[in-house]
């Protein structure tokens, strides 16, 4: 079961299908100013530029984030994000003062990734990881064990990792997942053999993982036959979990349809490889994906000159994503309409974002009850297709699950009281102790006649007001925009 | 996702909620089998705030093509129905039909069914302490056993029941008070003076069961949920009652307060509903409501251009309005005295909303608890024990504040009791005669049924006087109306026989 998907872009972060080809429907001009380019990689950021990138490609800034590259050029930053490995700060999370045993129950699977994200020193690696997953998701509703699902993610990193793998490519990525196990499993690639073709793999991989349906014009991408004919290249893969710390994938040749394939007018006795192979040389390839990754980033869709410069260099570079990403995280558009920010925060960028911001280390399961109560169970994607994202993620239940969850987690945060603090000063102190967030003037303004309105003349008083504050400042509406 | 997650989702605290407490069980108890299976809901229709507020004028739709101040706000359902039925209900005909009962609401009586999980021990809730039994109840309990008086030394001890010649007494953990169950309400404020008049309305069965004891969870919920010794009975002895009596239309009839249906309200043909969670709950910072700010935030105006943030304060707006407009409904905002992080108190709290809401609602089934106290019994039991005693007070003053309470009638049960001698796991294992109560100010409060005492029968079993139909037959005649013999095959079965010789379960 899929859901369909509506061709525009609002909101940002919405997923693949169908991005090609909805130019028409651009919601948003791209300031004068910045679609002159004035931004460069030489551009010296502004607070406001810091927290847009590290938003976009990570989990927002911290206070020290923001301190550290303020000043600084655009182009170090994103050379930094797209050239610091994959590490991790600190110790690992905990649920209930117990290890978390990501194998043993769902639960950990999930806090065990958020825990990394939380404590990446390079969040853009966890970031693009993730993204991966939005993209080739697969769900633990249909995959076991779990370890299949962990060693999936230990192969998308590899390809969001670029200063372990700085010539990543697409083409060994999608030959990678076509034979990953996780993959095989769950589109049932597995069941896939001579004889008795199963095309569940094949069709996704053209609509939704490389292709999509229709190219710019509306043209078909591929037709039926092609989905049979290339679940034959694919058949003949097995997954041997016999020991479930050691899951592999295993062709059997006896298993594969040996002979001639007709994909895309031509015949041929194509393996899985070559079948990856040629899926991705069609014209239509480069901009389904150069449109997926810069809608996961960037509001505004591209017009026809930075599209056709991301796809000739991302082609020409033999699909690697290192420079894709570059060119994307330093594109001006990046930086539209920093006065008021204009993307939806997808709830895992929100639930690690404000633990980044206040520093807090998972203990329990309270990121992982949230998450689903917004929407967004990392390893639970609802379809094939990932998550719909965008402006689908706010609705009025997701919007109380966002609220209780920065609630929850300033009902454990050990807050001093402040004897004499006044109403400015408490602003001030939850301001920064929520890591200094975007807040249009109004809304500052409002928050901050709320603190002069509040009760103080107790302990207990001032602390509520101090959470009070924390929480309509990191948890409303103005907080879920980046 | 994992069950661990989901009680949580609304957006209680990530403590352990009591009632799930995970003492020793058999391998096959964790298994809930109190639902139905292999039935799916005909459909699944959002629920509008409006329908909670009791549609004032009746009217759950505006004409079509035309919008009010009524208009279903798309993406403002404050949860979701799964409507199980014969015939395909789509999601006007349900409010129209639900509309149609707030329209010209009558005083219909109204059953809470509260479905205690796992086998409840009653003998360790309603204690024998006449002198010719606890000498017995004490040897046979000796490690788990209730002490007379107050709890002290590591024992937990009892409250006479009043009304019962000094023969019983409640444990503690049931009664209201320090060192008992903290709170100001509980079984013994419920109970009053145990005469059936007024301030004495809630009926104790301390031992209510069938025979011969069948000990699988299984097969005695089936029977229990069909009221009929049969585990292949197709439909629930309410849903018996409501497919004869009940509407042919309106599926928030009977509502199971679960992700599935409860086996006792599965019908023939009437329709009926499962509700797992009202997003009733609004925009709080440590317990005080911040609606109004929130609210406030969300009025600020962005730049057209910027859908995102359009959408995010609208989005806030809408639900700060539907919450308060949810938490206002009959002028009663959240009750007061509910336990706090208890599923019981919010599954209560939802069962109170929508019976308040008038949509002509007769039945609610409400499953809770982890009672298979197969080890470590004190320990899971009797948390457990103060939270149910607390939230059936707090639910009867709720349903008070609403002006429903003397529509309304709950009974609390159990698929068996457990056997009288204890095992060496501090815990008790499968038996016969389980604890049934009845609350409600129409109910004569008292004691309902015999005690058997703990001569147990060959296989140390408890040996049921009631028969837990005739309690069904009470519930049925005297409360919900309907011909009791239709209902529950082998019927007519004895009436009730109270201590004081009384036979009614009502005033």
């Amino acid at each position: 079961m899929r859901m369909s998907k509506s061709a525009a872009n609002p909101g940002g972060q919405k997923g693949k299908r169908g991005l090609v080809g909805v130019r028409s429907h651009r919601l948003h001009r791209p300031p004068a100013e910045l679609a002159g380019g004035s931004i460069t990689a030489s551009t010296p950021m502004s607070p406001e530029m810091v927290d847009r990138l590290f938003w976009r490609a990570g989990f927002g800034p911290t206070n020290a984030d923001r301190e550290q590259w303020t000043g600084n050029t655009l182009g170090a930053a994103v050379k930094w994000l797209l050239s610091t490995p994959a590490a991790y700060s600190g110790t690992p999370g905990t649920d209930q003062g117990a290890a978390l045993d990501p194998t043993g129950n769902d639960s950990d699977l999930v806090l065990s990734w958020v825990d990394q994200m939380n404590r990446s020193i390079n969040p853009f690696v966890e970031r693009m990881t993730f993204f991966w997953h939005e993209h080739w998701a697969n769900s633990r509703e249909s995959v076991s064990p779990p370890q299949l699902l962990m060693t999936q993610t230990e192969l998308f990193r590899k390809y969001a990792d670029f200063a372990t793998h700085p010539k990543a490519n697409f083409a060994d990525m999608a030959y990678a997942v076509t034979i990953d196990p996780s993959m095989l499993r769950y589109l049932t690639g597995e069941l896939n053999v001579r004889g008795a073709p199963n095309e569940n793999y094949a069709r996704e991989f053209m609509e939704l993982f490389t292709l999509g349906v229709t190219d710019a014009a509306g043209k078909p991408n591929y037709s039926q036959t092609d989905v049979e004919q290339l679940a034959k290249a694919f058949s003949g893969w097995q997954i041997n979990d016999t020991n479930p710390n050691n899951v592999y994938s295993y062709f059997t040749q006896s298993r594969w349809y040996d002979g001639p394939k007709l994909v895309f007018g031509e015949f041929s006795n194509l393996t899985a490889a070559e079948a990856v192979k040629l899926v991705l040389t069609r014209r239509a390839h480069a901009p389904f994906i150069v449109n997926a990754i810069w809608n996961e980033f960037i509001v505004s869709l591209p017009d026809a000159a930075t599209l056709k410069s991301l796809t000739h260099l991302y082609t020409s570079s033999g699909m690697q994503i290192r420079p894709l990403m570059q060119a994307i995280l330093m594109h001006p558009l990046l930086f539209e309409s920093l006065e008021e920010p204009n993307m939806v925060k997808s709830p895992v960028v929100y639930v690690v974002g404000a633990l980044r911001a206040m520093g807090i280390q998972i203990t329990d399961t309270t990121a992982s009850d949230y998450l689903d109560g917004m929407g967004e169970l990392p390893y639970f994607p609802p379809t094939v297709a990932g998550w719909e994202g965008g402006l689908s993620w706010l609705n009025t239940d997701t919007a109380l699950a966002r609220f209780n969850f920065i609630s929850a987690l300033l009902q454990d945060a050990k807050i001093k009281d402040l004897q004499g603090e006044t109403a400015a000063e408490a602003y001030a102190r939850a301001y920064v102790a929520v890591g200094s967030p975007w807040l249009a003037p109004a809304t500052q303004a409002k928050i901050k006649r709320f603190a002069a309105a509040a009760q103080s003349s107790t302990p207990e008083s001032r602390i509520n007001r101090q959470v009070t504050l924390r929480a309509l400042i990191l948890a409303g509406p103005d907080a879920q925009v980046m | 996702m994992s069950d661990a997650t989901q009680d949580n989702a609304a957006g209680e605290q990530s403590q352990r909620p009591i009632g799930e407490v995970h003492a020793l069980r058999c391998a096959d108890c964790a298994r809930s089998d109190s639902m139905v299976e292999g039935v799916e809901p005909t459909s699944r229709v959002s629920i509008p705030p409006e329908a909670l507020a009791g549609f004032p004028d009746g009217v759950p739709r505006p004409p079509a093509g035309r919008h009010s101040r009524r208009t279903f706000m798309l993406g403002s359902a404050v949860g979701m129905a799964s409507i199980y039925s014969a015939a395909h209900l789509t999601w006007e005909s349900v409010w129209d039909a639900a509309a149609a009962r707030a329209a010209t609401p009558t005083a219909e009586t109204i059953l809470v069914c509260i479905y205690l999980n796992g086998g409840n021990d009653g003998l360790n809730a309603i204690v024998p302490v006449s002198a010719a039994q606890y000498s017995g109840y004490m040897a046979q309990r000796q490690n788990i056993a209730r002490v007379l008086g107050p709890s002290g030394g590591g024992k937990v001890g009892t409250t006479a029941m009043p009304g019962t010649g000094g023969t019983l007494a409640f444990a503690n953990p049931l009664v209201s008070g320090i060192g008992n169950n903290g709170a100001s309400v509980g079984l013994d404020t419920l109970y009053g003076d145990g005469s059936g008049g007024a301030g004495s309305d809630l009926a104790i069965f301390p031992a209510a069961d069938y025979q011969p004891a069948n000990l699988s969870h299984f097969e005695s919920r089936d029977y229990w949920f069909a009221g009929a010794l049969d585990d292949e009975m197709a439909t629930g002895w309410l849903g018996r009652w409501l497919d004869r009596y009940g509407s042919q239309t309106n599926p928030l009839q009977a509502v199971s307060i679960n992700t599935t249906l409860s086996k006792s309200i599965l019908t023939d043909t009437a329709p009926v509903c499962a509700i797992s969670d009202l997003s009733q709950t609004s925009f709080q910072i440590s317990g005080t409501n911040v609606n109004r700010q929130v609210a406030d935030l969300g009025a600020v105006k962005a730049s057209a251009a910027n859908t995102a943030l359009t959408r995010s304060r609208a989005t806030y707006s809408e639900t700060a309005r539907m919450s308060h407009e949810v938490s206002g409904l009959n002028g009663v905002s959240t009750a007061p005295g509910y336990p706090s992080n208890s599923d019981l108190s919010s599954n209560l709290q939802l069962a109170a909303t929508l019976l308040s809401a008038g949509l002509g609602t007769r039945i609610v089934t409400i499953d809770w608890g982890s009672f298979d106290t197969h080890g470590d019994q004190i320990s899971s039991q009797d948390p457990q024990f103060a939270v149910l005693s607390q939230a059936l007070g707090a639910f009867k003053a709720d349903l008070s504040a609403r002006g429903i309470e003397q529509n309304v009638l709950t009974l609390v049960y159990s698929e068996f009791g457990r056997r009288i001698g204890s095992n060496d796991s501090l815990g008790t294992d499968h038996g016969a005669g389980g604890l049934v109560m009845v609350s409600g100010s129409s109910v004569l409060g008292g004691l309902a049924g015999e005690h058997p005492g703990v001569q147990g029968d060959e296989n140390d079993n408890l040996v049921p006087i009631t028969d837990f139909r005739t309690v069904y037959q009470a519930l049925i005649s005297e409360w919900l109306g309907g011909d009791p013999t239709a209902i529950l095959p082998g019927g007519p079965f004895p009436g009730i026989q109270r201590y004081d010789g009384g036979t009614a379960l009502l005033k």
